[in-house]
């Protein structure tokens, strides 16, 4: 979860998570989408296969497999799921 | 009236609004639970739908509905009307209809696993009301992006302007490049960036800066020997008294100016630009309204005389001159649209912001929360306007502002100088955005039949001629109105949703379904009457007469615009009535209606 507690008196920590979300928020979004999208590539090129593209695994595969298991669910929701004209890269940073 | 007792009546409005009527809602028909998962929780990918605090999102959902939407609606409507009808549908249209689409459709989205406001259409209504939706969104689009242009390129023919504005990209510039590439710290970043551009906008109204850019305007003109390209009588023109516009060549540059702005925007990577220059906007837009929020507070106990509303709180029934019709109802309806109710804030809360709620109880605050706050906003342009006593809409709002900022100290005159370039900053940052997103859109809709609007470059000069196209109609308050037509259509469709979405699950739909009704039949006459005023005010006096075929063909399709808006609300009318008819039977003959 983003935002929390870290050793503000509550009112201080509401305006500080405020803060950061009218002028911060859009920039973590904004990174974690290029970082998922990096991840992304690299996960269809290696292990394609686990969302229905025949990929033969190849030995490289099998090495990394151990370090990207924690990401495999939260990949395949990303890839997997239908998305939008509406989800678009400037959406999060639209005003009205 | 004064700023104090609107003040007043704008938090009154937030607390009894937001105690008595958003919370009984949210307990008593959507009965929000905490310990149900939301989709945040249930389908975490770790970007799109992810968890956070509702003090993040309420910063965030704030941000995104509320920017020039509720600024330009608010002092456009003061100027027809007066400001008291403005101020009661300000607080009258957010308690009954603005807050009750915002936290209704993001508890939708969140019950409905996430889904966007298009595929819940899709599925709750019909498959073409999903089509429906997304040519509500790209004319929402072309039409912000040509009543946002006409605005801008008219504000930058102030000698005093475009220096800041020219700064202000060049500080995204520098902005993307220290963040992202030279890995600098944000604070530093932002010192500099935004010091940068506050320092230059300084600079504006020094006289010397004021001469040059007056030269270099009188240049421009001359190299058409000083003669409108067009010349065009626009019954909003002249405080709204009807007046010739001249579009003059130095018009034409600036105009081009906001386009190249815009074409940057679109096509560099968000990092490089479109990202930084949002970033530096917000920091000059949030440190004029806050310095001017505090003057409109403290200048009844300061300098009474400037806290005075000086505009008559009501001008006339109908505000239309030389045959065009301003009738306070339905126009008054699509003039404000974010301040009251706006389609757009569906689309966020259910796209963005119902994505990430941590709990159910989060969207009242965050959804309802944000909507009482936006009005506010709208609440200080109103009163920005209503203290200036000269000058209308932008120019208004501008010396209202510098007012408010004069309590401190600060020269009326740059203080001015800083709410206009504020104005001109929140105008043309999202107007960048705009840009790429019709890009986007074009790609989405046409890029299969026509592969070249797959390229970046191509779709974004489509979308740039387009906007062209609609600016040089000339008449920015039709413009203004026909882009509320369809921001609150999309409105109506949002309570729609909500309003069967309510009624499969059995629950009272009323506190949704007359603010449909009422939107959906104000929307459509406004739309009709718009379609008059674009044919007796712009068409019909330029038929047959030369130099006039591209504002003739502006307005003809804006008329198209107009029309086509109607016919699809009647559509989706339909469609709603067909779909609300088959789940009562269903629930009738004991069925349960489909998700």
């Amino acid at each position: 979860m983003v935002g929390g507690e870290r050793g503000l008196t509550p009112t201080m920590s509401r305006v500080k998570d405020f803060i950061y979300g009218l002028l911060f928020y859009d920039f973590t979004l904004y990174a974690l989408r290029t970082r998922a999208s990096i991840e992304s590539l690299f996960l269809l090129v290696t292990l394609g296969d686990l969302i229905g593209l025949p990929i033969m695994p190849p030995y490289y595969s099998l090495r990394i497999l151990p370090y990207v298991v924690p990401n495999i669910a939260t990949w395949k929701r990303r890839m997997l799921r239908e998305k939008d004209l509406l989800e678009t890269d400037v959406m999060g940073m639209m005003s009205g | 009236m004064n700023t104090l007792i609107a003040l007043i009546v704008g938090a009154a409005t937030f607390y009894l609004g937001y105690s008595f009527y958003a919370k009984r809602i949210d307990e008593k028909i959507i009965k929000s639970d905490p310990k149900k998962a939301t989709p945040a929780k249930m389908y975490m990918d770790g970007v799109d739908f992810s968890p956070a605090s509702r003090n993040i999102l309420y910063g965030y959902q704030f941000k995104s509905v509320a920017a020039a939407g509720p600024i330009v609606g608010a002092i456009t409507a003061a100027g027809l009307w007066g400001w008291l009808p403005a101020l009661l549908w300000l607080i009258l249209g957010v308690t009954f209809v603005g807050w009750v689409q915002d936290y209704s459709a993001m508890m939708m989205a969140t019950r409905r696993d996430g889904d966007s406001i298009s595929a819940i259409a899709y599925k709750l209504v019909s498959p073409r009301s999903r089509t429906i939706l997304l040519i509500f969104l790209f004319l929402y689009l072309l039409l912000i992006s040509g009543a946002f242009g006409n605005l801008i390129a008219g504000a930058l023919l102030n000698p005093t302007i475009p220096l800041g504005i020219t700064m202000l990209a060049l500080a995204g510039l520098l902005g993307g490049q220290m963040l992202y590439r030279w890995k600098m710290d944000i604070a530093i970043v932002t010192i500099v960036t935004v010091g940068l551009t506050l320092l230059v906008i300084a600079l504006g109204p020094v006289e010397a800066v004021q001469g040059a850019v007056k030269a270099f305007n009188a240049g421009l003109d001359a190299l058409n020997a000083n003669q409108p390209i067009v010349s065009l009588f626009d019954p909003t023109a002249a405080a709204y008294a009807g007046g010739f516009i001249n579009i003059k060549v130095s018009y034409v540059f600036w105009l081009t100016f906001v386009a190249v702005f815009s074409y940057l925007g679109a096509t560099l990577p968000v990092w490089r630009y479109a990202q930084p220059v949002n970033y530096v906007g917000f920091w000059i837009m949030a440190l004029t309204l806050l310095g001017g929020a505090l003057g409109a507070a403290v200048a009844f106990f300061v300098k009474p005389e400037l806290a005075n509303f000086v505009l008559p709180a009501f001008k006339v029934w109908d505000a239309g001159v030389k045959g065009t019709l301003q009738p306070l109802w339905p126009m008054l309806f699509v003039t404000i649209a974010c301040g009251a109710i706006s389609g757009w804030h569906a689309l966020v809360s259910t796209v963005g912001t119902a994505r990430q709620l941590e709990n159910e109880t989060d969207a009242l605050p965050v959804g309802a929360g944000s909507m009482f706050s936006e009005m506010l906003l709208a609440v200080l342009a109103l009163m920005a306007v209503s203290v200036a006593g000269k000058g209308v809409g932008a120019a208004a709002f501008a010396a209202g502002v510098g007012n408010f900022l004069s309590i401190f100290g600060l020269d009326p005159k740059y203080g001015s100088a800083l709410a206009l370039a504020a104005f001109v900053i929140i105008v043309i940052t999202v107007m960048q955005l705009v840009i790429r997103f019709m890009r986007v859109a074009l790609t989405e809709a046409l890029g299969d039949a026509m592969p070249i609007m797959r390229n970046p470059h191509v779709g974004t000069i489509t979308s740039l001629a387009c906007m062209f196209l609609v600016v040089l109609t000339g008449t920015f308050v039709y413009l203004w109105q026909l882009f509320g037509g369809a921001n609150q259509l999309m409105a109506s469709l949002a309570l729609m949703l909500v309003t069967l979405w309510l009624v499969s699950e059995r629950r009272n739909a009323l506190y949704a379904a007359l603010p449909m009704l009422f939107m959906y039949v104000t929307t459509i006459g406004a739309n009709l009457v718009t379609a008059w005023n674009l044919w007796v005010g712009v068409v019909r006096p330029g038929l047959g007469k030369a130099n006039y075929e591209i504002v003739v063909f502006g307005g003809l399709l804006m008329i198209a615009i107009a029309l086509l808006l109607v016919l699809l609300a009647l559509f989706i009318g339909w469609d709603a009535w067909q779909s609300y008819s088959r789940m009562k039977s269903q629930q009738r003959a004991g069925v349960e209606a489909p998700a």
